[in-house]
Protein backbone atom coordinates (compact mmCIF):
# COMPACT_ATOMS: atom_id res chain seq x y z
CA UNK A 1 0.00 0.00 0.00
CA UNK A 2 1.47 3.39 -0.95
CA UNK A 3 2.44 6.02 2.01
CA UNK A 4 -0.14 8.21 1.05
CA UNK A 5 -3.04 5.94 1.62
CA UNK A 6 -1.47 5.13 4.72
CA UNK A 7 -1.64 8.67 6.20
CA UNK A 8 -4.59 9.69 4.11
CA UNK A 9 -7.36 8.96 6.65
CA UNK A 10 -5.39 11.75 9.09
CA UNK A 11 -6.18 14.72 6.76
CA UNK A 12 -9.57 15.16 7.59
CA UNK A 13 -8.96 15.39 11.80
CA UNK A 14 -6.46 18.43 10.24
CA UNK A 15 -7.17 21.36 13.09
CA UNK A 16 -6.72 25.15 12.31
CA UNK A 17 -2.97 25.33 13.94
CA UNK A 18 -1.58 22.91 11.56
CA UNK A 19 -2.55 25.31 9.50
CA UNK A 20 -0.32 28.17 10.90
CA UNK A 21 2.74 26.12 10.93
CA UNK A 22 5.48 26.64 8.93
CA UNK A 23 8.15 24.59 7.74
CA UNK A 24 10.17 26.37 5.41
CA UNK A 25 12.31 22.56 4.39
CA UNK A 26 8.63 20.96 3.80
CA UNK A 27 8.04 23.59 0.89
CA UNK A 28 10.99 23.59 -0.81
CA UNK A 29 10.67 20.07 -1.20
CA UNK A 30 7.47 20.31 -2.11
CA UNK A 31 8.43 22.74 -4.74
CA UNK A 32 10.74 20.54 -6.08
CA UNK A 33 9.08 17.66 -5.86
CA UNK A 34 6.23 19.05 -8.34
CA UNK A 35 8.77 20.53 -10.39
CA UNK A 36 10.85 17.47 -10.65
CA UNK A 37 7.43 15.65 -11.67
CA UNK A 38 6.64 17.99 -14.25
CA UNK A 39 7.25 16.49 -17.93
CA UNK A 40 8.17 18.59 -20.25
CA UNK A 41 5.27 19.08 -22.89
CA UNK A 42 6.91 18.80 -26.51
CA UNK A 43 5.65 21.61 -28.81
CA UNK A 44 4.29 18.96 -31.36
CA UNK A 45 3.19 22.14 -33.88
CA UNK A 46 1.22 23.80 -31.20
CA UNK A 47 3.65 27.13 -31.84
CA UNK A 48 2.83 26.79 -35.42
CA UNK A 49 -0.72 26.77 -34.93
CA UNK A 50 -0.96 29.58 -32.50
CA UNK A 51 1.89 31.70 -35.36
CA UNK A 52 -0.95 30.98 -37.86
CA UNK A 53 -3.76 32.22 -36.19
CA UNK A 54 -1.90 35.63 -35.67
CA UNK A 55 -3.07 38.72 -36.96
CA UNK A 56 -0.94 40.21 -39.58
CA UNK A 57 1.36 42.85 -37.68
CA UNK A 58 0.34 46.04 -38.21
CA UNK A 59 1.57 48.22 -41.63
CA UNK A 60 2.87 50.74 -39.20
CA UNK A 61 4.92 48.42 -37.40
CA UNK A 62 5.98 47.01 -40.78
CA UNK A 63 7.07 50.38 -41.82
CA UNK A 64 9.05 51.69 -38.84
CA UNK A 65 11.29 48.06 -39.11
CA UNK A 66 11.85 48.63 -42.58
CA UNK A 67 12.82 52.75 -42.22
CA UNK A 68 15.29 51.44 -39.02
CA UNK A 69 16.66 48.54 -41.68
CA UNK A 70 17.23 50.91 -44.44
CA UNK A 71 18.73 53.58 -41.74
CA UNK A 72 20.97 50.84 -40.32
CA UNK A 73 22.52 50.37 -43.89
CA UNK A 74 22.63 53.62 -45.05
CA UNK A 75 24.69 54.46 -41.73
CA UNK A 76 26.91 52.08 -42.64
CA UNK A 77 27.33 52.51 -46.37
CA UNK A 78 28.15 56.29 -44.87
CA UNK A 79 31.02 54.54 -42.56
CA UNK A 80 32.41 52.76 -44.97
CA UNK A 81 32.63 55.90 -47.76
CA UNK A 82 34.08 58.31 -44.87
CA UNK A 83 36.99 55.76 -44.43
CA UNK A 84 37.08 54.51 -47.84
CA UNK A 85 40.70 55.89 -49.40
CA UNK A 86 38.65 57.22 -52.85
CA UNK A 87 42.16 59.43 -53.69
CA UNK A 88 44.45 56.80 -53.65
CA UNK A 89 41.91 54.40 -55.37
CA UNK A 90 41.23 56.81 -57.92
CA UNK A 91 44.88 58.13 -58.55
CA UNK A 92 46.15 54.39 -58.60
CA UNK A 93 43.52 53.85 -61.44
CA UNK A 94 44.72 56.71 -63.40
CA UNK A 95 48.30 55.20 -62.69
CA UNK A 96 47.11 52.14 -64.61
CA UNK A 97 45.25 53.75 -67.23
CA UNK A 98 41.91 52.01 -65.93
CA UNK A 99 38.49 53.73 -67.41
CA UNK A 100 37.04 56.13 -64.88
CA UNK A 101 33.40 55.44 -65.97
CA UNK A 102 34.11 51.57 -65.93
CA UNK A 103 35.42 51.56 -62.17
CA UNK A 104 32.35 54.27 -61.12
CA UNK A 105 30.19 51.80 -62.40
CA UNK A 106 31.75 48.73 -60.61
CA UNK A 107 31.40 50.45 -57.58
CA UNK A 108 28.28 51.68 -57.55
CA UNK A 109 27.26 47.78 -58.78
CA UNK A 110 28.81 46.60 -55.96
CA UNK A 111 27.39 48.82 -53.52
CA UNK A 112 23.60 47.98 -54.90
CA UNK A 113 24.89 44.53 -54.46
CA UNK A 114 25.96 44.71 -50.45
CA UNK A 115 22.84 47.03 -49.67
CA UNK A 116 20.61 44.53 -51.17
CA UNK A 117 22.20 41.95 -49.39
CA UNK A 118 21.96 43.36 -46.11
CA UNK A 119 18.32 44.57 -46.71
CA UNK A 120 17.60 40.83 -47.12
CA UNK A 121 19.50 39.57 -44.50
CA UNK A 122 18.22 42.27 -41.99
CA UNK A 123 14.73 41.18 -43.21
CA UNK A 124 14.97 37.89 -42.93
CA UNK B 1 21.40 34.41 -27.07
CA UNK B 2 18.04 34.12 -25.03
CA UNK B 3 16.49 37.44 -24.99
CA UNK B 4 14.49 38.37 -21.84
CA UNK B 5 10.60 38.14 -22.58
CA UNK B 6 10.70 42.42 -22.28
CA UNK B 7 13.29 42.46 -25.61
CA UNK B 8 10.70 40.11 -27.16
CA UNK B 9 7.79 41.91 -26.78
CA UNK B 10 9.77 45.10 -27.39
CA UNK B 11 9.93 43.94 -30.99
CA UNK B 12 6.33 42.33 -31.51
CA UNK B 13 5.30 45.85 -30.24
CA UNK B 14 7.88 48.21 -31.88
CA UNK B 15 8.50 45.78 -34.98
CA UNK B 16 6.01 43.69 -35.66
CA UNK B 17 8.42 40.82 -34.84
CA UNK B 18 6.27 37.52 -35.44
CA UNK B 19 9.21 35.95 -34.93
CA UNK B 20 10.28 37.46 -31.72
CA UNK B 21 6.30 36.88 -30.17
CA UNK B 22 6.77 32.70 -31.01
CA UNK B 23 10.32 32.66 -28.92
CA UNK B 24 7.95 33.69 -26.34
CA UNK B 25 5.45 31.14 -27.32
CA UNK B 26 7.95 28.23 -26.88
CA UNK B 27 9.15 29.55 -23.87
CA UNK B 28 6.03 29.21 -22.01
CA UNK B 29 3.67 26.77 -24.42
CA UNK B 30 4.89 23.67 -21.91
CA UNK B 31 3.82 25.00 -19.06
CA UNK B 32 0.80 26.85 -19.60
CA UNK B 33 -0.52 23.49 -21.69
CA UNK B 34 0.44 21.39 -18.13
CA UNK B 35 -0.96 24.06 -15.92
CA UNK B 36 -4.42 24.26 -18.07
CA UNK B 37 -4.59 20.57 -18.49
CA UNK B 38 -4.68 20.71 -14.49
CA UNK B 39 -7.18 23.18 -14.68
CA UNK B 40 -9.50 21.48 -17.33
CA UNK B 41 -9.64 18.35 -15.62
CA UNK B 42 -7.33 16.84 -17.68
CA UNK B 43 -8.75 17.41 -21.11
CA UNK B 44 -5.82 17.81 -23.25
CA UNK B 45 -7.26 18.76 -25.64
CA UNK B 46 -9.34 21.38 -24.43
CA UNK B 47 -6.51 22.58 -22.47
CA UNK B 48 -4.37 23.66 -25.82
CA UNK B 49 -7.29 24.41 -27.46
CA UNK B 50 -7.26 27.48 -24.71
CA UNK B 51 -3.62 27.89 -24.34
CA UNK B 52 -4.04 28.47 -28.10
CA UNK B 53 -6.63 31.14 -27.77
CA UNK B 54 -4.59 32.40 -24.60
CA UNK B 55 -1.60 32.77 -26.89
CA UNK B 56 -3.46 34.44 -30.17
CA UNK B 57 -5.53 37.01 -27.37
CA UNK B 58 -2.48 37.51 -25.53
CA UNK B 59 -0.83 38.78 -29.15
CA UNK B 60 -3.24 41.09 -29.93
CA UNK B 61 -3.24 42.39 -26.52
CA UNK B 62 0.15 43.17 -26.20
CA UNK B 63 0.23 46.69 -27.59
CA UNK B 64 -1.54 47.29 -24.15
CA UNK B 65 0.77 45.44 -21.99
CA UNK B 66 2.17 47.75 -19.58
CA UNK B 67 4.44 45.63 -18.38
CA UNK B 68 3.32 46.10 -14.15
CA UNK B 69 2.93 42.32 -13.91
CA UNK B 70 5.37 39.61 -15.18
CA UNK B 71 4.57 38.41 -19.04
CA UNK B 72 3.90 34.66 -17.74
CA UNK B 73 1.53 36.17 -14.74
CA UNK B 74 -0.44 38.03 -17.55
CA UNK B 75 -0.69 35.58 -20.01
CA UNK B 76 -1.45 33.00 -16.95
CA UNK B 77 -4.55 35.64 -16.31
CA UNK B 78 -5.84 35.30 -19.48
CA UNK B 79 -5.28 31.70 -19.92
CA UNK B 80 -7.36 31.46 -16.44
CA UNK B 81 -10.17 33.70 -17.41
CA UNK B 82 -10.72 31.82 -20.92
CA UNK B 83 -11.02 28.57 -18.86
CA UNK B 84 -13.06 29.73 -16.46
CA UNK B 85 -15.34 31.40 -18.89
CA UNK B 86 -15.35 28.41 -21.32
CA UNK B 87 -16.55 26.46 -17.93
CA UNK B 88 -19.01 28.94 -17.11
CA UNK B 89 -20.73 28.48 -20.32
CA UNK B 90 -19.95 24.43 -21.30
CA UNK B 91 -20.25 23.37 -17.70
CA UNK B 92 -22.87 20.41 -18.73
CA UNK B 93 -20.64 19.35 -22.24
CA UNK B 94 -17.59 18.31 -20.48
CA UNK B 95 -16.13 15.73 -23.38
CA UNK B 96 -16.00 13.06 -20.81
CA UNK B 97 -14.46 10.61 -23.00
CA UNK B 98 -11.88 12.82 -23.48
CA UNK B 99 -11.19 13.20 -19.74
CA UNK B 100 -11.66 9.24 -19.38
CA UNK B 101 -8.48 8.65 -21.90
CA UNK B 102 -6.31 11.44 -21.03
CA UNK B 103 -6.39 9.62 -17.68
CA UNK B 104 -6.10 6.14 -18.64
CA UNK B 105 -3.41 7.23 -20.77
CA UNK B 106 -1.99 8.97 -17.15
CA UNK B 107 -2.66 5.74 -15.28
CA UNK B 108 -0.29 4.40 -17.86
CA UNK B 109 2.64 6.30 -17.47
CA UNK B 110 2.15 6.72 -13.76
CA UNK B 111 2.72 3.03 -13.24
CA UNK B 112 6.02 3.53 -14.53
CA UNK B 113 6.36 6.53 -12.19
CA UNK B 114 8.30 6.47 -8.78
CA UNK B 115 6.18 6.14 -5.94
CA UNK B 116 6.50 9.36 -4.51
CA UNK B 117 5.20 10.85 -7.63
CA UNK B 118 2.43 8.52 -7.55
CA UNK B 119 2.15 9.28 -4.20
CA UNK B 120 2.13 13.47 -4.87
CA UNK B 121 -0.74 13.20 -7.35
CA UNK B 122 -2.88 11.06 -5.61
CA UNK B 123 -2.26 13.84 -2.73
CA UNK B 124 -2.61 16.82 -5.07
CA UNK B 125 -6.00 14.80 -6.31
CA UNK B 126 -7.09 14.84 -2.47
CA UNK B 127 -6.97 18.54 -2.48
CA UNK B 128 -9.56 20.95 -3.20
CA UNK B 129 -9.85 22.69 -6.98
CA UNK B 130 -8.67 25.88 -5.34
CA UNK B 131 -5.82 24.36 -3.35
CA UNK B 132 -4.54 22.58 -5.63
CA UNK B 133 -4.61 25.32 -8.11
CA UNK B 134 -2.97 27.83 -5.48
CA UNK B 135 -0.55 25.30 -4.69
CA UNK B 136 0.48 25.13 -8.33
CA UNK B 137 0.81 28.86 -9.36
CA UNK B 138 3.23 29.26 -6.13
CA UNK B 139 4.79 25.74 -5.30
CA UNK B 140 5.22 24.73 -8.22
CA UNK B 141 5.28 27.97 -10.95
CA UNK B 142 7.16 29.94 -8.75
CA UNK B 143 4.11 32.84 -8.68
CA UNK B 144 3.71 34.76 -5.59
CA UNK B 145 0.57 34.86 -3.11
CA UNK B 146 -0.32 38.49 -4.71
CA UNK B 147 0.61 37.03 -8.34
CA UNK B 148 -1.61 34.18 -7.89
CA UNK B 149 -4.16 35.89 -6.46
CA UNK B 150 -4.65 38.11 -9.22
CA UNK B 151 -4.37 35.24 -11.35
CA UNK B 152 -7.08 33.27 -10.01
CA UNK B 153 -9.24 36.39 -9.69
CA UNK B 154 -9.07 36.10 -5.65
CA UNK B 155 -8.65 38.03 -2.29
CA UNK B 156 -4.96 37.20 -1.25
CA UNK B 157 -5.85 36.07 1.84
CA UNK B 158 -8.02 33.42 0.09
CA UNK B 159 -5.18 32.79 -1.88
CA UNK B 160 -2.79 32.10 1.35
CA UNK B 161 -5.54 29.97 3.16
CA UNK B 162 -5.78 27.38 0.45
CA UNK B 163 -1.57 27.66 0.23
CA UNK B 164 -1.83 27.23 4.27
CA UNK B 165 -4.56 24.24 3.85
CA UNK B 166 -2.89 22.72 1.03
CA UNK B 167 0.36 22.75 2.18
CA UNK B 168 -0.97 21.29 5.92
CA UNK B 169 -2.66 18.87 3.80
CA UNK B 170 0.12 17.42 1.93
CA UNK B 171 2.73 17.52 4.48
CA UNK B 172 0.52 15.19 6.52
CA UNK B 173 -0.22 12.61 3.34
CA UNK B 174 3.36 13.02 2.59
CA UNK B 175 5.16 13.13 5.93
CA UNK B 176 6.37 9.26 5.50
CA UNK B 177 9.00 10.84 2.16
CA UNK B 178 9.82 13.22 4.16
CA UNK B 179 10.79 10.91 6.98
CA UNK B 180 12.58 8.42 5.23
CA UNK B 181 14.65 11.46 3.39
CA UNK B 182 15.92 12.68 6.06
CA UNK B 183 16.62 9.27 7.74
CA UNK B 184 18.41 8.32 4.61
Amino acid sequence: MDKFEQRKGGTDTLSDSTFQSKDPDFDSWLSQQLQFNEPYLDDDGFCERVMEQLPAPSRRAERRATCIQYAAVVAASAIVAWQFPFGEVLSEAARQSISLYSLIGLGILSSLAAMTGGILAARR
Amino acid sequence: MDLSDEDLIRRVVDEGDQRAYAQLVRRYQSQLRFSLRQLCGGDQALADDMAQEAFIKAYKALPAFRGDARFSTWLYRIAYNLVMSHKRKNAPEVDQEAVDRARSQESVEESHQLGMARDLNSAMSALSEAQRQAVHLCMQRGFSHEEAASIMKLPLGTVKSHVNRARAKLQTMLQAWREDLVNG
